[in-house]
């Protein structure tokens, strides 16, 4: 055996030296790979992105590719049928070069990166902001221009051009502390005179530090522009903004293109771990950033030059990628981020293209797995100056929960796992064109849906996938525990992965959309995980259901989530309906708040200073919570009176 | 009720200035409330928070120390009435008598069949931890000789039981190296066991017929300047003992009574040992901190201790099951061989689908600390490394020819450095273990 392996061994050093190429079709592109490369690997390598939700995990399945010529080995794997293996169909991820190779890539499964996806789910999320509520802050941007009137010195008043500048702007703003840039010093007495001491001064607030910007003729005083960027794990959200008087001018959205490394960002923190590609990382989302500012200035005829600030509220970990800070410690006990308040830097720094000495701010966070897009929730909800109890939950890639009141504020992150974004789901998919979003089980047994753009089937989508679940429950096509019952449902049959329900049956141009056993599984833990994080909260803080004022939800649910099936399922606490309220992606409209009131940035620091994290992976009653709540709705009835009383009718 | 973490963050100084070390104050507030953290710690908390904040740290159950330096026994310090709602801290002692009526011979055998009352369960040592010898003969002088007599021939702690102060401050004389536990002082003699306890700095029982005079009676002996009691209620049957045993709990914990502030010891001398036993595991559930019984039958001590482990297990620690090989059914060196973390939940869920799987197989459970397979992978603790070491430790080259190991599918990433840190062929297994029947059937071969 000993010798057996060794000649392995030596053998596989030997073929690692050849190199083969791979020829991916229809594009045409090709690359040259060492041979055991995976096949995935090398199509990243050829410029070919091919979805892969679980990031080359060998789970998703969606990473299927034809093979017509050519030597491979794959491993078995559960998610491909006898007749796809018959087919040379292989997962990319699971299969290895052994020799040159020729490979149809499915034009379904294909994603261009570059280009941005301006889908009807990304459209609508960026759409469903609140505006941060007018006269709470007062106006006062953390990046203005002023336009300023000086007289020119005189012998009498031989004060210097950058003290007089300094003089003249304390006169309109209170900037105890000074700095200007260097270039801009040394073309100040030039620019002063040319235009008669009347100039627009660009100020911008760092810390306790007031810096000069730019000079400019006093005509480009009314063009000075922001962009607020909410950094999702899934989707990235732009607003363009005008700062003189705190409009905004548009939005867009684009899906994170770090997408293709793995659907958390964990999953991302162990790829740029593995493979050192943090720059990679950061080179992304930076891309993602600039594109989306560039197509809105683009779009409004604006210079990038005149736009001064950018602002960024997202997770941490997508903060640390941002910046290129090592994110490595975050997914390792004790779970520490590297910076939690990350000061004003030069957006150039990051490499994002706005203008050259603009600044880039980022929203403080709480910890390492509550990020600055949670504290931005908190300062629009604004459950930091309410006197009753309220509670806040963001359902993206986690399932992030604040509770408290003006006094007190706890948090926790559960790790919800993006489900309910339409992965890891057989059929399911993002809110995009042909999501089934909203569903209804019709007394007859015949299912009633409505999909995004009303076209035909061809998937679901998260409030798709909660209704289905809510459906199948009080329909009693499944159990408490989420098993599938045996009682001749016409539905009901075997599939791949075990007993799977249909939803749509396969029709002229479209395949059927089934929801599968292990489907179920994954919601009911997602579901689980989020109100076990609830329940941790509540019961760490002694609060009662009937204590809770309201609860607010934020996230890509889109306003079509059924708030009463969300109650159903036993993911949201069992409270009267008008107390719970859909507000949207709090994170960009947090983010514009803090941009528009240095009042509001204090605000944000306070609210990320004064929250109690709780660590769930090493409390104690979270696993339990957990058990009790991967039931529909929960294992305890008494918790979900009104949830009892539906069924039982 | 001892106060709550928004209680206490109520009277601090709510500066979020982070010099305890928390990050905020609430979360000093509840270190303080699950006694995690001192007071101290907070340099700016106000004089007025120090004293009501104090007041309410104090633990509502007394701790009780006694024995020997290296078998002592603690007792009390208990702070719910339910384990779930925290945890318990002391688990009873079990104690068993020794007479001082025996002679040398049978002195010396009954020590010896006490001292054989050792047992190791699951992986625990578990035993009987102290000796109460009774002064059944009234005589000083072989009540001392007989302490003197276990004191030499055991290392359990010592319980020394006479009604008077006498045959009590006597043999004291001879054991008190290895603070005995005194028992006990009723009304009338209270004066002079108080004061023989604190001349010997031992813990003293006060002993009542009702919670009423056992109140007045710990009053009293506090007053003496003996800290360390423990209650006995005599005389009661044995609903009615039970029944004032869990108010004497109440009392202490959620009223905070502090004359009742003390942990239990019950005697169950009487009877067979059938009936020793039921009542004894009765008062292990409800409250006794010692139990004395007669018996020395192993077959009856043995389910005494097990529920003492049992009540006592802390079920705030994740339950993890031992990291090793398990066959499931009857693999031979042809079966699969699979791993899983030792959450226990994860191994079971693993295990179950296994076993329906009708395949025999092999699991090798990883040490994850408890953490389940996406958790531990997430945090590093499910790496290429942890697993290989495992297959190293556990010998699993040993146990099938082939060299092929199943790793569960959501670490299928790990399969590429798994395969070059073993030379093992890995293959992907399903993600949801429900599908494992179906994998072991159709994939595995």
């Amino acid at each position: 055996m000993l010798v057996a392996r060794r000649r392995r061994k030596s053998r596989m050093e030997e073929s690692k030296k050849k190199k083969f190429i791979v020829r991916f079709e229809p594009s045409g592109l090709k690359v040259e790979v060492p041979s055991g490369t995976i096949l995935l690997d090398a199509a990243r390598k050829a410029g070919i992105y091919l979805s892969s939700i679980c990031g080359g995990d060998g789970y998703c399945g969606k990473c299927k590719v034809i093979i017509d010529e050519g030597q491979f080995q794959s491993r078995p794997t559960s998610l491909l049928t006898p007749d796809e293996t018959r087919q040379n169909i292989v997962l990319a991820c699971q299969t290895k070069v052994l020799s040159d190779l020729t490979i149809t890539v499915p034009r379904s499964h294909t994603l261009e990166t570059s280009q941005i996806l301006m889908d009807t789910d990304a459209h609508r999320f960026s759409e469903l902001t609140g505006e941060p509520e007018a006269g709470v802050f007062e106006f006062d941007p953390l990046v203005q221009k002023i336009c300023i009137e000086m007289s020119a010195p005189t012998v009498h008043d031989h004060t210097a051009d950058h003290e007089r500048l300094y003089v003249a702007i304390r006169e309109q703003i209170d900037a105890p502390i000074m700095q200007t840039g260097f270039r801009i010093l040394q073309n100040l007495s030039r620019v002063l005179i040319e235009e008669d001491y009347k100039v627009a001064v660009t100020v911008g607030r760092r810390g306790g530090t007031t810096e000069v910007i730019e000079v400019e003729p006093t005509k480009r005083g009314k063009t000075n522009f922001a962009a607020a960027v909410d950094l999702g794990t899934t989707t990235v959200v732009a607003h363009l903004i005008n700062l003189t008087n705190g409009t905004t001018i548009d939005t867009e959205a684009t899906y994170n293109s770090q997408i293709n490394f793995g659907e958390d960002y964990i999953r991302r923190i162990i790829y740029a771990e593995e493979n050192n590609a943090f720059d990679e990382m950061q080179n992304r989302i930076v891309n993602d950033v600039n594109s989306l500012v560039a197509t809105l200035a683009a779009r409004r005829k604006i210079d990038l030059q005149d736009i001064t600030t950018i602002i960024c509220a997202g997770n941490t970990a997508m903060v640390h990628f941002l910046l290129n800070l090592d994110p490595t410690r975050i997914r390792r006990e004790p779970y520490t981020a590297l910076a939690s308040f990350v000061p004003p830097i030069r957006a150039a720094e990051a490499g994002i293209q706005i203008n050259k000495r603009g600044l880039l701010y980022c929203l403080p966070s709480v910890a390492a797995y509550v990020g600055s897009d949670i504290v931005a929730g908190v300062l629009t909800t604004r459950i930091y100056t309410k006197k009753g109890i309220s509670l806040f939950i963001d359902i993206g890639t986690n399932g992030e929960v604040v509770l408290g009141n003006r006094d007190w504020m706890v948090c926790a992150s559960s790790s919800a796992g993006p489900a309910f974004e339409g992965s890891g789901v057989k059929d399911g998919m993002r809110a995009g064109a042909g999501a089934i979003e909203k569903l209804t089980i019709l007394n007859d047994g015949s299912i009633e849906l409505r999909t995004i753009g009303n076209t035909r089937p061809v998937g679901i989508c998260g409030s798709g996938l909660l209704d289905t679940l809510a459906e199948l429950f009080v329909n009693g096509i499944i159990d408490r525990t989420g098993r599938f019952k045996t009682n001749g449902e016409p539905r009901l049959t075997e599939g791949d992965e075990g007993r799977q329900f249909q939803l749509v049956p396969p029709g002229n141009n479209h395949q059927e959309i089934v929801i599968t056993q292990p489907d179920i599984d994954n919601l009911v833990r997602s579901k689980a995980g989020v109100f076990a994080a609830i329940r941790v909260l509540m019961e760490s803080t002694q609060t009662k259901l009937e204590d809770l004022d309201a609860i607010y939800l934020a996230g890509g649910f889109g306003n079509f989530l059924n708030i009463r099936q969300a109650v159903t399922i036993g993911m949201l606490p069992d409270v009267p309906l008008e107390k719970i309220q859909f507000v949207g992606n709090t994170s960009i409209a947090g983010a514009k708040t803090v941009l528009l009131s240095q009042k509001a940035l204090k605000a944000a620091e306070k609210i990320a200073k004064s929250m109690t994290y709780f660590d769930l992976m090493s409390h104690i009653g979270y696993m339990d919570e957990f058990i009790r709540a991967s039931f529909l709705p929960h294992t305890d009835l008494s918790l979900f009176p009104s949830v009892t009383e539906s069924v039982k009718r | 009720m001892a106060l709550t973490g928004l209680e206490i963050f109520k009277l601090l100084p709510k500066t979020n200035c982070k010099k305890c070390g928390m990050p905020t104050c609430l979360a000093f507030a509840m270190a303080l409330a699950q006694k995690r953290a001192k007071l101290d710690d907070c340099p700016d908390v106000s004089e007025e928070a120090k004293e009501k904040l104090s007041a309410a740290a104090a633990p509502p159950m007394q701790k009780v120390v006694f024995g020997k330096a290296d078998n002592q026994v603690q007792l009390g310090q208990e702070t719910v009435m339910f384990r779930h709602e925290e945890k318990f801290y002391n688990p009873t002692v079990l104690a068993v008598t020794v007479s001082d009526k025996l002679t040398s011979e049978d002195l010396k055998k009954r020590i010896e069949s006490i001292n054989a009352l050792q047992f190791e369960r699951v992986g625990t040592k578990i035993g009987v931890k102290a000796i109460a010898v009774i002064n059944d003969s009234g005589s000083s002088d072989s009540f001392t000789q007989t302490c003197a007599a276990v004191k030499d021939g055991s290392d359990l702690a010592l319980i020394l039981v006479a009604e008077s102060p006498e045959a009590i401050a006597a043999a004291v004389g001879q054991v008190k190296e290895g603070t005995p536990l005194l028992v006990s002082a009723k009304p009338d003699t209270a004066e002079a066991m108080a004061k023989i306890a604190k001349e010997n700095g031992c813990p003293l029982a006060a002993r009542a017929e009702s919670i009423e005079s056992l109140a007045d009676l710990t009053e009293q002996i506090k007053s003496e300047g003996v800290e360390d009691i423990v209650l006995s209620l005599d005389g009661l049957s044995s609903r009615d003992k039970l029944y004032n045993l869990s108010r004497v709990r109440a009392l202490a914990l959620k009223k905070i009574f502090r004359p009742l502030g003390y942990p239990t010891i019950s005697f169950v001398t009487d009877g067979d040992v059938n009936t020793q036993a039921a009542m004894a595991i009765s008062l292990i559930c409800k409250y006794s901190g010692i139990v004395v019984v007669d018996t020395v039958e192993p077959y009856a001590l043995l389910p005494m201790l097990t529920a003492v482990m049992n009540v006592f297990t802390d079920p705030q620690k994740p339950v993890q099951v031992e990291p090793k090989v398990y066959p499931i059914g009857e693999p031979d060196e042809n079966a699969p061989l699979m791993f899983t973390t030792n959450f226990s939940l994860t191994y079971y869920t693993v295990e179950s689908d296994v076993e329906a799987s009708r395949v025999p197989s092999y699991i090798l459970v990883v040490d994850t600390e408890g953490t389940s397979v996406l958790t531990a992978y997430s945090g590093d603790k499910l790496n290429e490394k942890t697993v290989a070491d495992a297959m190293t430790k556990h010998s699993v080259e040993n146990l099938v020819k082939h060299r092929k190991i199943i790793i569960p599918g959501y670490v299928a990433v790990m399969s590429g450095k798994l395969e070059e840190a073993t030379n093992w062929d890995v293959m992907v297994g399903p993600r949801e273990c429900s599908m494992l029947p179906k994998y072991l059937q159709e994939v595995w071969k």
